[in-house]
């Protein structure tokens, strides 16, 4: 039953290949789907370009049916999964500044380091900036201490906020999903005209 | 006219489908999750790995680096009439609520089921792996036992003696007077006073892996 100890199963020097490979895999995606672009990645905060809402959000929604289907029928045990706990007001405020600075610098962490693979300048002053970013939060993050664990609301997931079925909750996030593809290709030909 | 399935189309029926069949086939309850991992747990129990003794208990009580939890799953009357010290009283069917609790323990924690004999903590002890999968334990011969070895023959407990453990239902067999919960002298014995059991020492404190997860 997943998940497995990779290390049980492959020894150490195994285990690094299969995460070179997922990582090889996705950094690949990534830059194939044009995440390594900043103009790409901004135009979706104008509407002018919706790809990366609706690859983003179709790898969670299958990703999200998968990892259910598996615990479903026994393949995978969803406890071992790691959740993040939930800290609102840091979440909220992180999620604030991680948002400016995208549309600021048309990266988040993650697509910064596509771009770094490509060795596009933008993408490597913006990973810069980000190291820069960590480090000045680590020596810092002690003064903040209070405000960083406040709001602590536990493991929170849709279903036990909701109170609602989890096959519920993929099916209506899954159909969330299709609708906001549906509607912002609307809005953007609203907006620009038709894509050609 | 063309009727060919676009394949944004075609992808997002099969998810709408797939979705939709989640929605209804359901995830599993804790007794199918159970059977989901009995394969991987259940020579825990044919191999009695995880009773520990009534003595290695004691221990445990008496031990201030472990975090100990004793979950008693017996019915209320037996309840209110004999449990062990710091022991807290919860219901299997109680048990999903302690799951953020459980997840969250820390490394030197033990979980220990108790119940009148050992039928009802077994069920018990399943459907917290079920639950979080703790460093779970079940004691042996439950509270029977435990009077059979701690219990006080005095005026405390009217014709106190040792009960039968030969065929094990699931009773309490010792008789009290009172019903003082944990305010019996068999409900925290002093280690240093009782005699001493000779017993293998079965809990282990597991590492825990730190995980952590999350994508920029």
């Amino acid at each position: 039953m997943a998940p497995y100890d990779l290390v049980a199963l492959f020894g150490t020097t195994g285990s690094y290949f299969v995460y070179v490979t997922i990582g090889f895999a996705f950094g690949f995606i990534l830059e194939s789907s044009g995440f390594g672009d900043s103009r790409l990645l901004a135009a979706q905060f104008y509407f002018r370009e919706l790809q990366v809402l609706k690859v983003m959000f179709t790898a969670i929604v299958v990703a999200m049916i998968l990892i259910f289907w598996s615990t479903a029928l026994g393949l995978l045990d969803y406890d071992e999964i790691w959740v993040n706990p939930t800290y609102l007001w840091p979440g909220v405020v992180g999620g604030l500044i991680m948002g400016a600075g995208f549309i600021l610098g048309g990266y988040c962490p993650g697509t910064s380091l596509v771009s770094v693979a490509t060795l596009k300048l933008d993408g490597v002053f913006f990973f810069l900036g980000h190291v820069t970013g960590i480090i000045i939060f680590g020596e810092t993050v002690g003064f903040i201490t209070s405000f960083w664990n406040s709001g602590y609301l536990g493991f929170l997931t849709l279903p036990e906020l909701l109170h609602v079925e989890t096959g519920v909750v993929v099916f209506l996030v899954t159909c969330m999903a299709l609708l906001m593809f549906a509607g912002f290709d609307w809005l953007r030909s609203k907006i620009y005209g038709k894509k050609k | 006219m063309n009727t060919r399935l676009q394949p944004e189309m075609l992808g997002a029926t099969v998810l709408l489908l797939a979705s939709a069949a989640l929605a209804f086939y359901g995830q599993p309850d804790l007794n199918q999750k159970w059977e989901y991992l009995a394969p991987k747990l259940e020579p825990g129990l044919q191999q009695r790995t995880v009773y520990i003794d009534p003595a290695e208990l004691l221990h445990l009580m008496n031990d201030d680096y472990i975090h100990l939890i004793i979950y008693d799953v017996r019915p209320e009357p037996d309840w209110n009439e004999f449990h062990l010290v710091d022991a807290e009283h919860i219901a299997t069917q109680d048990f999903a609520s302690q799951r953020d609790r459980l997840r969250s323990l820390p490394e030197n924690a033990v979980v220990v089921i108790v119940s009148n004999d050992e039928f009802l903590s077994t069920e018990a002890w399943k459907l917290l792996m079920a639950v979080a999968k703790p460093n779970a334990y079940i004691l042996e011969g439950g509270l029977n036992l435990w009077l059979n070895i701690y219990g006080v023959p005095t005026e405390e407990v009217a014709h106190h003696g040792k009960a039968s453990l030969g065929k094990p239902d699931g009773r309490m067999r010792h008789r009290f007077r009172l019903a003082l919960g944990d305010r019996h002298a068999a409900a925290r014995p002093d280690e240093n006073l009782v005699p001493q059991r000779e017993y293998t020492p079965r809990v282990k404190l597991l590492k825990k892996i730190a995980k952590a997860g999350g994508c920029g």
